[in-house]
Order: C-alpha cells, then structure tokens, then sequence
C-alpha cells in the first residue's frame, strides 16, 4: 500500500530532475551558439586568425566544439559519473572540487541558524500559542509583520555598523585567516565563531520568527480540534494533554516547513554572505556570476535543484511516516 | 421539584445561561436552563441544530471557556457537590471519572496518531494510577465488553484503521471506562448509519443499565429519545419548551413545537399524509424574535405571544410547558 | 456600447467598495495612506526632491550629515543628496513592484483558472512546470537569467514575473476546483454557455479577491526582491534603486566614517514601502476571508465589553417565576413581570 506511493514520488522526482537537467543545459545558451562566447579573451593585439585558433582551443578545451546534442550527451554522461563540469577559471578547476572547497564555510552559517531559529522559536511558537492574546502573542504578531518588510541584509548593515564598526564587537568583514589558517583548535574555532557571529545574527531574527509563527499557528489550529477537547473531558491533566496531544499532532507541519527549509542550507543566503564578505557558495556563485563562469553557475544550480528535490520527497516520506491518516495517494 | 422522589439526584442544574459575544452581535446560546437528573435514568435533550442543547452539555462539564463565551448559573450540584466552587483541578478528577462524555464525531474526535488502546489506556492510568499493563488488561476488557472484535488486536489500531461504528463504541469505551455516575451524549448516532446506530444504542443502553449510570442524550433525532429516554426536555433556541416523561409526550404533546417536531418525523405506518414541516427556519441566535420565541412558526400565535415570554408553567404530573395557549389541555386542541 | 459602460461602472462602483471596506478596517487605514503616500511621492518626485540626484552639476560636498539643505546628508563616494535620491528611488521600487504585481496576477489567474477549469493535459502541463520552477532556487535563478538575457529595467520585470506567477496559480487552481462545482456555474454549462464563456464571465470573477490580494502581497515581495538584486549590484545600472544606495553605502564607506543616515534611509525606505503593500494585502486577505481573522481579536473584544450591558441581557432571560422557588435569583437583580423580552 505504502510502497507504491513512495515508488510513485520518487519516479516522479526523478521526472523533475530530468528536466531541471535539461533546462540547467540550455539556459546559458539562451541566444549564443557557443556559451564560452562572453568569456573569450579580448583580442587586443591578436590578429583575426590568431584571435580565431585562441577561440578554437578553448572551446575544445572545454568540449564545445562539438554539436549542441553531442555537448549534451557528454554533460550526461560526466553527471551520471559525478562530473559537474570544468570552470573557467584559470586553471580550469574542476566545478565539484571548486564546490567542495567552499560548501563547509557555508554550511556553518546556514546550519547555525536553522538551528538557533528551530530551538527559539518553537519555544516562542509555544508561548505565543499557549498565552493566546497576551502580550507574548502580539509581539510575535507585530514582530513577523515588521521583519518580512525589513530584508536580511538591511539588518546585516545595521548589525554591521553598529556591533562591528561602532562598538567593535565581531569584525564585520570576514578574517581571510579564518579560511586560510584554519584548523580544528581552540584558536581557529574560535576565530570561525566570531566572524560568524555578525551573519548568523543577521539571519537569525528571521529564521527565528518564522519557526515561531508556524508553530504558533499550528498549536493554536490542534488546540482547536476535537479530540482536545474530549481529551479535556475525560479528565486528563493539562500537562498530559499539551505533550501527548497537542503538541505530537503539531509536531507533523513543523517537521514538513523543517524539510523544506533543508534545501537551503546548502544555498545559503546569497546576499548576506555577500555583505560580509563571507567565503561560502553564495560568493561563489556570485563571482562566477561576474566571470561568467558558465561551467561553475550551472552548476551550483544543478546541485541547489537537485538538494531541494530531494529535500522535498524525503520530508514527503517522512510526513507519511509521521502521519498514520495517510496512507495511499497523492495529497495532489 | 415537588414529586417527592426518594431517588437520588445526580444532577441539578438551575438557570444556565450562556452568551458569546462576537463581532456581530451578542449570541445567546443558553437563555435560563434547568435540569434535573435522577439515579440510573436515561434524560434526553432534544432540539434542532442550533438550540443550545451541545452548548448546554458543555457548561455542565465546565468545559466552556470564558473568553469566548459569558456563562451564569444558578446551582450546578453533582452527586450532591457544588460543582461551581470547584477549582479547575478538582474539575479534572471528576471529568472522566464521575462524569463522562461522549461526543458526536467520533473520527475527529480521537487522537488520531494515538492508538484507540492507549487512548482508553489514559483512562485507568490517571484516574485509577494503573501501570501500562494493568491499564490495557482493563482496557481490552472493556472492548469486549462493547462488542468490539479481537479486542486485544484492534486496540493497537488506529482511529482511521476502524470503521465509523467502532470508533463510536471506543468512545463509549472511554466514557464508561471509570463507571462514572452521569454520561453526556452529545449526538452519540448522527453521524452513524440507521443500522448502525440502532447497534450502538442498544450497546448504549445495555453499559447503562449494566453499570446504573445515568445518561444525559442530547439529540435532534425523536427516534432515538422514543427507544432510550425515560424523560424528556424539549429546547428551543436557547430555552426550555416543554419537559415530560417520554411516552406522555409521544402520546400527548403540549407544546406546539414538540407537536411540529413529532409530525415532521414520518411513520411507515402513515398513508398518503404529505410531508408536514415547522414553517420558518430556527430564530437566529443574534437576533431572536419579541415574545415567545416559536411565534413566528406557531399556527396557534396570538397577539399575547407576539409581545410575552411564556414562562415555564407546571402541567401535571412531572410536566412543564412554556406556552400560553398548549396543546392537548382539556378544552384546548389541537386539530 | 453602453453594455459595455454599465460594465465598467459596475466594476469601478465595486472597486469604490472594497477601497471603503479597506478603509473602514483600522489596519487598512495606515496601510491605504502609506500606499498613497509612496505612489504620489513616486509620480511628483521631480517637485519633491530637492535635488536631482542624476543631474551631475548638482552635487555637492561629500559626506554630509544631516541638515537642513540636506534633510539625509549626502553620500560619502559622489556627494548626492541623500533624500533626493531616496525620493527617486520610490519610482523604481514602485514601478518593478507594481507592475510585476499586477502581471504576476494576470500571467497567474489566467493560467491558474485554466489549469482549474480545463482540467486534463492542460492542468498538468502546468502543474508540471509550477513543480519545477519550484525545485530550482529562485535568486540564483534570477541572477544567471539577468546574465543572459541582460540587465535592462524592462528585463528584470519580465524575470520576476516569468519566477513568481505559480503560487498565484496553484492557489487559484485550488479556488477554481471549488467553483467548478458551484450551482450556478453547473447551470451555465447546461445552458450550454462556451467554456470561455464560463471561465471569463463566471469563474475569474468569483476569484477576484484573490487577485487583488496578491498583487498587493507579490508587489511587496518583488520589491524586497528588486532591493535584493540591486544591492548585489545586478539591477539596471542606470537606475536609482534603495538597494543600489545600500550597496553604495557599504562600498563607499559609510560604514567605516560611520555615516548612519546613508544606511538608515534607503532601508527606511524599503521598509514602508513594503510594510504598507503587505498592510493592504493582509486586510484584504482578511476582507475575503472572515475566518483568517486574527483570533487575538476575541480577547480584544472581551476586555472591551460593557459589563453592565452583559448582566441586562443575562437578567432579561429570567423567567420571574423563579424569584422564591429554588435557588437564589441570578446576582444583579430580580426581574419583575414586565421585565419581559421586548
């Protein structure tokens, strides 16, 4: 009974994968035969033969000298062996290697904060749900309208300017020793730490307010059940029922927004890495953004779209674990 | 209530009154209710949807919080105890214990990621302080008893794994687990098919009789109150329109609107007679009619009605009225 | 020809509607003025800025703070008035933010309505894509399209709205299921009305709340977006934007000689412009949807009543009689004969 079901998303994931692989191929050749076009050399003192086997080479170099569908095929084929491709940059880094490299720095951040976000707050879900028109309530209220109007980065700059250059807090702009002599001490923890400290505030607030309005909501949407309230009059103690009542049927949405937000600890966030000049994914992303790096974009976004597939059917799965009410089919 | 019973009383409940407000108005739920049950009887609280007959098995319990709704009794005594003066944990060790409910939909109604075991495994375990084992020898027991099949085998089911009627006997199960003194049944059939809900009933009123509890039912349905009730209390929108033992008020109706109800309910036995319906719908709660509130529906309304609240009249042995021209009085008749 | 003015009439004097229902509700209020407020500033910028930021000749002495030629100060790196250029900046915020919102509504009712109605292949054609768009990572998405179809204004708004048309759909998707089954639209199918027919004239009406709730909530999200996408540098390079000032003040030091007000307006900015879009959107989230309502609200509406009117509808419904029977009369009085219902 269940198994079919699995089978079923799984197929369809891999449906999905397909095409973003697809699309992931072609988008760079949006309206050029040839994408290494915008990363050519200038020609400067070159002559227009010379300029043309320069060209050669590098697109043999990097395999385009071949026809769209046999490019296509050959990018397949390295995916299906684990090759995201070669960048451009000098040196021709291999794209997997060049990820590899930057992933952890990225990870530290985003998992820091989910992590911060999930404990507080859905401990402050729970109050605000449980104080239900108090003042704890409110502000969580007024709160999350407040924080959706004001980006991330914005408080990024605020924090920056304030913790770092102010009052000289955390160093608002990242250490590059933190990478470069980095090891796994006391000193370069802690050094990892406060360079970390300004981002993950930063995120924080957000990641935070966000656990805690879906928690919130979904304690207050089970409060409201009927199985509470013959749990209430058969007698049991308040506490019984908050914990084996109320909270393992609110547990079920947490869980499902816990899944989704999996994805995007690997992406990161792009903009406040940016801020503080933090060595993750996302200032990866954006300097091959400015070389068009083709190859090292491509890529990242294979690897985003794929984690996020992923992260989608496994939080599906685990939802019918969770859920003895679903059994059989498709919640489409 | 002057008819010098000797049985005990089980419960006494006088001049409820329940309000909501809310953004459209106040709504009065419950206008001056009071009930009076006796040891080992069966009282049925009939109404339509809408009257305040769910609401009024609620504020019996306490279970109704005070925002949102406005509640004032005068006396809610239980097996002889002020059930006002009770602070909220002393509520707790009577609910479930001495008074029990059973609610309407039993799907939504259960735990759903708990097992209906468990579930009545709660039961023992806080109000008796029973070990896991001890609560579930007793549990399955009590599935037996309610005619579930494979008892220790489905008790590790789920809600959703039962079928509609099952569910309704777990429920059963949980509110005679502790033999209380008063069960509520809020609809305890409605949401079950006609065969089914005659098998439920006859379980229902098997446990009562078996243990002598009493049973409050509080239903729509005037079949159900013919097979199981012992007295009858007839609401409308938010008060209490008629009260008499059971066959005298099949046999001889007062109220216009019990006669309305009775007539609306087709016999197999009827020929050729249409399909009388109450004209008008139920009075909105926000907005209730001047005088008695059944005028506008009533064949028999005169200017009196339009403009007074009958009030609760004795009319014989062990019956009240609230009506200023009843039905079925020596000299007054209906057609 | 007149069919046709008595249609439009119907459709502003219903529009007059929900701007006054929006207006009535306390929150509607603040956020109907500061939508107003953003929208005039944007369309009269020239006669309130006191500088033109674009105009090279009027710059002035960098790194200003605040004062009265220079209500913001100026900035650090080109000695721009500050307040100018926040006052020129709505425009672009405003422009991207709205008309991506109102064509994020049409690109997602019209493709939400046909995938509802239609049903079959063309339901899960795009179902499909909604399902994919949503497995790929929007801001990089966005970026790697802003490389390769370029930077251009009009581009940008094309690129926001070709990612953030399928929760439009997939909601009105959902809506348009339920209508399928409505009485009326059962019976216009009998009457054998065309399915265009029925989708325009029966089904996009009757999702209209919608609609118009999600502009106002898609165009705050775009405009946080836009600041996001210029503040990284990849916005249209010409533009004026709040999220290129940002960007301007980490760059040029705004940080470092500790000129707040460089970094405080452009944000401020940010700020009301989408709290007051979100505002109008969650009022009528709240109009459509009486239910959504903040239940918070029962306890407000507890602690305002008036208690002596409470106990006069509690004393109205005694029956008299019970003055002497059993019990004691319910606290706050007796009620005689003529306290009767009215």
């Amino acid at each position: 009974m269940k198994l079919s079901y699995v089978i079923k998303r799984v197929l369809y994931s891999l449906f999905v994968f397909a095409v973003v692989i697809t699309l992931n191929f072609f988008i760079p050749r949006i309206g050029v035969e040839d994408p290494a076009e915008r990363y050519y050399p200038p020609q400067g003192n070159m002559s227009e033969i010379e300029y043309e086997i320069v060209k050669q080479l590098t697109r043999e170099q990097y395999g385009f000298h071949v026809s769209t569908w046999q490019q296509f095929l050959n990018y397949l084929k390295g995916l299906a062996q684990g090759d995201l491709g070669t960048s451009f940059r000098p040196g021709s880094p291999k794209v997997l290697d060049l990820i590899k490299e930057r992933l952890p720095w990225t990870l530290v951040l985003s998992v820091s904060t989910m992590l911060i976000g999930l404990i507080v707050g859905v401990l402050f879900g729970v109050v605000a749900a449980v104080k239900r028109g108090r003042w704890q309530d409110t502000l969580l209220l007024n709160a999350s309208t407040v924080m959706v109007a004001l980006p991330s980065f914005f408080i990024a700059l605020v924090l920056s300017f304030y913790l770092g250059f102010e009052w000289e807090i955390f160093p608002a702009y990242t250490d590059s020793t933190m990478v470069s002599e980095f090891a796994w001490t006391w000193e370069g923890i802690s050094r990892v730490a406060r360079n970390a400290a300004l981002p993950v505030m930063s995120m924080m607030v957000g990641s935070i307010i966000s656990y805690a309005q879906g928690t919130r909501n979904a304690v207050i949407a089970v409060t409201n059940e009927d199985f509470v309230l013959t749990a209430r009059a058969k007698g049991l103690k308040r506490s019984t029922i908050r914990y084996k009542h109320i909270l393992r049927n609110s547990l079920l949405p947490i869980v499902t927004s816990l899944g989704m937000s999996i994805s995007g600890l690997i992406g990161g966030q792009v903009v406040i890495e940016q801020v503080f000049n933090w060595n993750g994914m996302g200032t990866l992303f954006l300097e091959a953004n400015q070389t068009n790096d083709y190859p090292l974009m491509m890529g990242i976004m294979l690897l985003l779209s794929g984690f996020t597939i992923l992260s989608i059917l496994l939080t599906d799965l685990v939802y019918v674990l969770l859920d003895p009410r679903v059994t059989v089919g498709d919640k489409r | 209530m002057g008819e010098g019973r000797a049985v005990e009383q089980v419960l006494k409940l006088r001049n409820l009154k329940v309000v909501f407000p809310t953004d459209y108005g106040l709504i009065r739920a419950v206008e001056g209710v009071d009930l009076d049950i006796y040891h080992r009887e069966c009282v049925a609280l009939v109404g339509e949807s809408g009257c305040g007959k769910s609401v009024t098995s609620q504020a019996v319990m306490r279970l109704l919080d005070s925002p949102p709704a406005l509640i004032r009794m005068d006396v809610l005594e239980f097996d002889g105890r002020d059930l006002t003066q009770c602070t909220e944990a002393e509520m707790q060790e009577i609910r479930g214990k001495e008074l029990a409910m059973i609610f309407q939909d039993a799907m939504t109604s259960l735990n759903p990621v708990m097992t209906v075991g468990n579930q009545i495994d709660e039961m023992y375990r806080r109000h008796y302080g029973d070990s896991k084992q001890a609560a579930r020898e007793k549990t399955v027991h009590a599935l037996e008893l309610i005619g579930i099949p494979e008892p220790k085998e489905r008790a590790n089911s789920f809600p959703h794994q039962l079928s509609g009627g099952m569910r309704q006997r777990v429920l059963l199960a949980m509110a005679f687990a502790c033999m209380p003194k008063l069960i509520i049944a809020d609809e305890p059939t409605t949401a079950l098919d006609v065969t089914i809900q005659a098998q439920v009933l006859k379980t229902l009123r098997g446990m009562q009789r078996g243990c002598g509890t009493s049973l409050l039912l509080v239903t729509h349905d005037l079949s159900v109150v013919a097979k199981m009730a012992d007295r009858v209390y007839v609401m409308y929108a938010g008060k209490i329109v008629e009260k008499a033992p059971v066959k005298e008020l099949f046999t001889n109706p007062h109220h216009p609107y019990t006669v309305g109800l009775m007539a609306a309910v087709p016999r197999l036995t009827d020929e050729k007679k249409k399909f009388t319906q109450i004209p008008g719908t139920v009075p909105s709660p926000v907005h209730k009619p001047s005088g008695c509130y059944f005028h506008p529906r009533c064949e028999y309304a005169t200017e009196r009605c339009r403009r007074e609240m009958p009030r609760l009249e004795p009319m014989g042995r062990d019956r009240q009225v609230r009506c200023f021209h009843p039905l079925g009085v020596g000299g007054k008749s209906s057609d | 020809m007149k069919r046709l003015w008595m249609g439009v009439r119907k459709r502003l004097r219903g529009a007059g509607e929900l701007l006054a229902k929006i207006w009535a509700h306390r929150q509607g209020k603040v956020g109907l003025i500061m939508v107003t407020l953003l929208v005039l500033v944007a369309i009269f910028a020239p006669y309130i800025a006191p500088y033109n930021p674009y105009d090279v000749s009027q710059r002035t002495t960098k790194g200003l703070p605040p004062s009265w030629q220079h209500p913001l100060g100026t900035t650090i790196n080109t000695g721009q008035d500050i307040f100018s250029m926040l006052v020129y900046g709505t425009r672009v915020s405003l422009i991207v933010g709205v008309t991506s919102g109102v064509c994020i509504a049409i690109v997602g009712s019209i493709l939400g309505v046909a995938a509802g109605y239609l049903g079959g292949a063309v339901d899960t054609l795009i179902m499909r894509i909604v399902d994919i768009m949503l497995v790929i990572p929007t801001l990089p998405l966005v970026i790697v399209l802003t490389n390769v179809l370029g930077r251009d204004f009009w581009i940008i708004i094309l690129i926001f709205v070709a990612l953030g048309w399928t929760g439009l759909a997939r909601t009105i998707r959902s809506l348009v299921l339920v209508l399928k089954n409505t009485n009326y639209v059962k019976a216009a199918e009998l009457a054998g009305a065309s399915r265009w027919h029925i989708m325009i004239r029966h089904i996009l009406p009757g999702t209209s709340h919608l609609v118009i709730m999600s502009t106002a909530l898609s165009s705050a999200g775009i405009m946080v977006a836009e600041a996001g996408l210029s503040f990284l540098g990849l916005g249209d390079p010409t533009a004026i934007s709040w999220g290129k000032m940002l960007a301007e003040a980490q760059s040029g030091g705004a940080l470092l000689f500790g000129a707040w007000w460089w970094i405080f307006a452009p944000g401020l900015g940010i700020f009301l412009a989408v709290f007051g879009f979100m505002r109008v959107g969650l009022v009528l989230e709240e109009i459509a949807n009486p239910r959504m309502k903040r239940t918070s609200s029962v306890y407000k509406l507890f602690r305002s009543l008036d208690s002596s009117y409470v106990e006069e509808v509690f004393r109205s419904m005694d029956d008299y009689q019970r003055i002497g029977v059993e019990g004691v009369s319910s606290g706050g009085g007796q009620s005689r004969g003529t306290g009767l219902e009215a």
